[in-house]
């Protein structure tokens, strides 16, 4: 692989991203909490609510303690004059090059989460693909927004 | 701004069968379980149906008028709400003249015309003009606005011959469609069909022995077969493909005649495709992916820009109609030899699962579980060992297999992006994978290859990006 982009995205992202995490591993525990009433209720076997308790466990750790961190210690980017280039995940390493002159938009989007903590995502888009870098400053992410639309220009031959 | 005008009242024939088509099995259902006094009714009933479908089609027509500007086509349609749709010249890539039997009784042709749209659906079509009228729109708007000149020499052509097409329905591999098409027709004429005969059927079905049932299937499946050549040869009828200056023209069909045209500027990539079949005969097809067409709907993702030729042909092919395409004849970088293990594994799993799990709940069938886990490790070593790519300045040329190996050429600056990836065992390995975004029809085009070496992806990322110093 080559040699990592420099940029990080902003350090809050762990945080944007956990809770983002708890909401959803929140309505899995709702979830389980429910099935365990009734499981509870028509006497059936013990051993699902342990299996569904211990599995809740471990996707709690996963998806809130270890992978934020994780995932935010490989996002980076990197904002060339004549390219984009990207890189993210955790299991599987990715690297994509985006040239400037295939870049047909750019946007910035912003949920209420990283409203919070004053992030937004850049979001580029070409002909074929789109590609997403995920939580920077806001002020960083507007104006790598409008850099980016400056850069790229159509080439006169593309469709 | 020539003045406003309706198309050819067969028009409303093809409005009215176009309606007609969703409601006929519902109609018939009707007349066949409505019984006695009822079916008077019934009948009446689906006269004032049809009378309402026909008078539809009619306003349909009648509000649909179309004008040939000077530097664009207008369209108004809509019975209530009026629709106007005005495409200006600049932005038509490409008009398509198509004429099934009914038009060809009337000497009248279809024409769609396409923008570059990303969508599937045309721009506009007309359903039915006089062919004199149909080809003077063509020529009105063709594909760019420069001029174009008589070509001095004849332009490049060449038709398909009945043998290689005869040869193209036996090899097309389209029983597996057609099985599945007989499977939805019957799905719906069982209903229509009286149980009692429907029983009787399945009782004389087990009734037979073994022998006629394998004799019955090889004659099903034969027959199928021949479908499938005849499909391929009411299709591929005639198949012809010209080049002007700057378009590839397609003319093919027998029943339904279509005409495409191909603005060069718009092809992303040209490929040869062997499939399971016709690799052993030493006979390809070739294709491009062309942005925005949507010539084929549905039928293939691709434009086929010749059904069949020998592989020796190609090269000529090539250097005829799309020279910059010429695919080089070099050794390519395949994948190493540690790689191919994921190949069989990615390949073989499910059948692995499905193979031991066969000889646990029905050990009686697990010979053909075992059989199709041989297979699809068989196909694993078959994409291990067509992978591969090769560099010739801007251009790439790439090879793949799913089922079918491919062949694709690809320009640097038709490269939309393009992705390294490497999971935690090919890191260990020094392996990656690389995928190429492409734009096609449907949007997009991604080609994956797997398992190539690290060192090997590092040089196709450093060919494609800008930042040479890395």
């Amino acid at each position: 692989m080559r040699e990592p982009p420099k940029h990080r995205i902003s350090a809050d992202a762990v945080k944007a991203w956990k809770i983002t995490a708890s909401i959803y591993i929140g309505i899995l525990w709702l979830i389980a909490i429910i099935a365990g009433i009734i499981i509870w209720f028509f006497a059936w076997p013990l051993w699902i609510i342990i299996a569904a308790i211990v599995i809740n466990i471990v996707c709690t750790y996963l998806f809130i303690v270890l992978l934020p961190k994780k995932r935010w210690e490989r996002w980076r980017y990197e904002v060339f004059e004549q390219e984009i280039y990207i890189q993210h995940g955790i299991l599987i390493l990715s690297q994509t090059l985006v040239p400037m002159i295939r870049v047909q938009h750019v946007d910035t989007k912003q949920g209420p989460i990283l409203k919070k903590f004053h992030l937004a995502s850049v979001t580029i888009s070409t002909a074929a693909t789109t590609h997403e870098i995920p939580a920077l400053d806001e002020e960083n992410a507007y104006e790598l927004r409008d850099r980016i639309s400056r850069l790229a220009r159509v080439d006169e031959d593309d469709v | 701004m020539s003045k406003v005008r309706r198309l050819h009242p067969a028009a409303i024939l093809f409005q009215f069968f176009k309606l007609l088509k969703g409601w006929v099995i519902y109609l018939l259902i009707g007349l066949i379980t409505i019984k006695g006094e009822g079916l008077i009714y019934y009948s009446l009933l689906v006269l004032l149906f049809i009378f309402v479908l026909l008078t539809i089609s009619i306003l349909k027509w009648y509000r649909f008028t179309y004008q040939i500007g000077e530097d664009e086509f207008r369209i108004e349609y809509g019975i209530f709400i009026r629709k106007k749709r005005y495409i200006s010249k600049h932005r038509i890539q490409s008009i398509d003249l198509s004429a099934n039997p009914i038009h060809q009784i009337f000497h009248l042709v279809k024409v769609e015309i396409e923008t570059a749209g990303s969508g599937t659906d045309t721009e506009a079509s007309l359903q039915a003009v006089k062919l004199a009228e149909g080809e003077k729109i063509r020529e009105r708007f063709k594909g760019s606005s420069i001029q174009e000149e008589q070509p001095k020499q004849k332009p490049a052509s060449k038709n398909i011959t009945n043998k290689d097409l005869l040869l193209a329905g036996a090899t097309s591999g389209s029983t597996g469609v057609i099985l599945a098409l007989l499977a939805a027709v019957f799905s719906e004429i069982e209903q229509i069909i009286p149980d009692h005969f429907y029983d009787q059927t399945v009782a004389w079905l087990i009734g037979l022995s073994v022998t006629y049932i394998i004799l019955l299937a090889a004659a099903v499946l034969i027959f199928i077969w021949i479908l499938g050549i005849v499909g391929t040869v009411l299709k591929y009828w005639n198949f012809t493909i010209t080049k002007t200056e700057n378009e590839l023209v397609i003319t093919r069909g027998l029943l339904v005649k279509k005409h495409a045209t191909i603005p060069l500027k718009r092809i992303q990539a040209v490929g040869i495709k062997e499939s399971i079949i016709r690799q052993p005969l030493g006979y390809v097809a070739v294709f491009a992916e062309v942005a925005g067409s949507s010539l084929d709907n549905g039928e293939d993702f691709s434009t086929l820009l010749f059904p069949i030729m020998k592989k020796g042909e190609v090269k000529r092919f090539l250097q005829h109609f799309l020279p910059d395409y010429t695919i080089p004849e070099e050794r390519l970088t395949t994948i190493p030899k540690r790689g191919i293990k994921y190949y069989l594994f990615r390949g073989s799993v499910l059948f692995f699962i499905l193979a031991g799990g066969s000889m646990f709940f029905i050990p009686k069938y697990s010979w053909l579980f075992i059989l199709l886990l041989v297979i699809s490790v068989y196909f694993g070593y078959l994409r291990s060992k067509d992978c591969g790519f090769h560099i010739k300045g801007e251009r790439v040329v790439i090879q793949f297999r799913v089922l079918s190996k491919m062949t694709v050429l690809l320009y640097k600056k038709r490269i939309q992006s393009m992705e390294n990836k490497q999971h935690f065992l090919q890191r260990k390995e020094q392996l990656a994978t690389v995928k190429i975004s492409i734009i096609a029809r449907e949007g997009s085009a991604n080609y994956k290859l797997k398992e190539l070496d690290e060192a090997d992806t590092n040089i196709l990322s450093d060919w494609y990006s800008f930042q040479n110093n890395r």
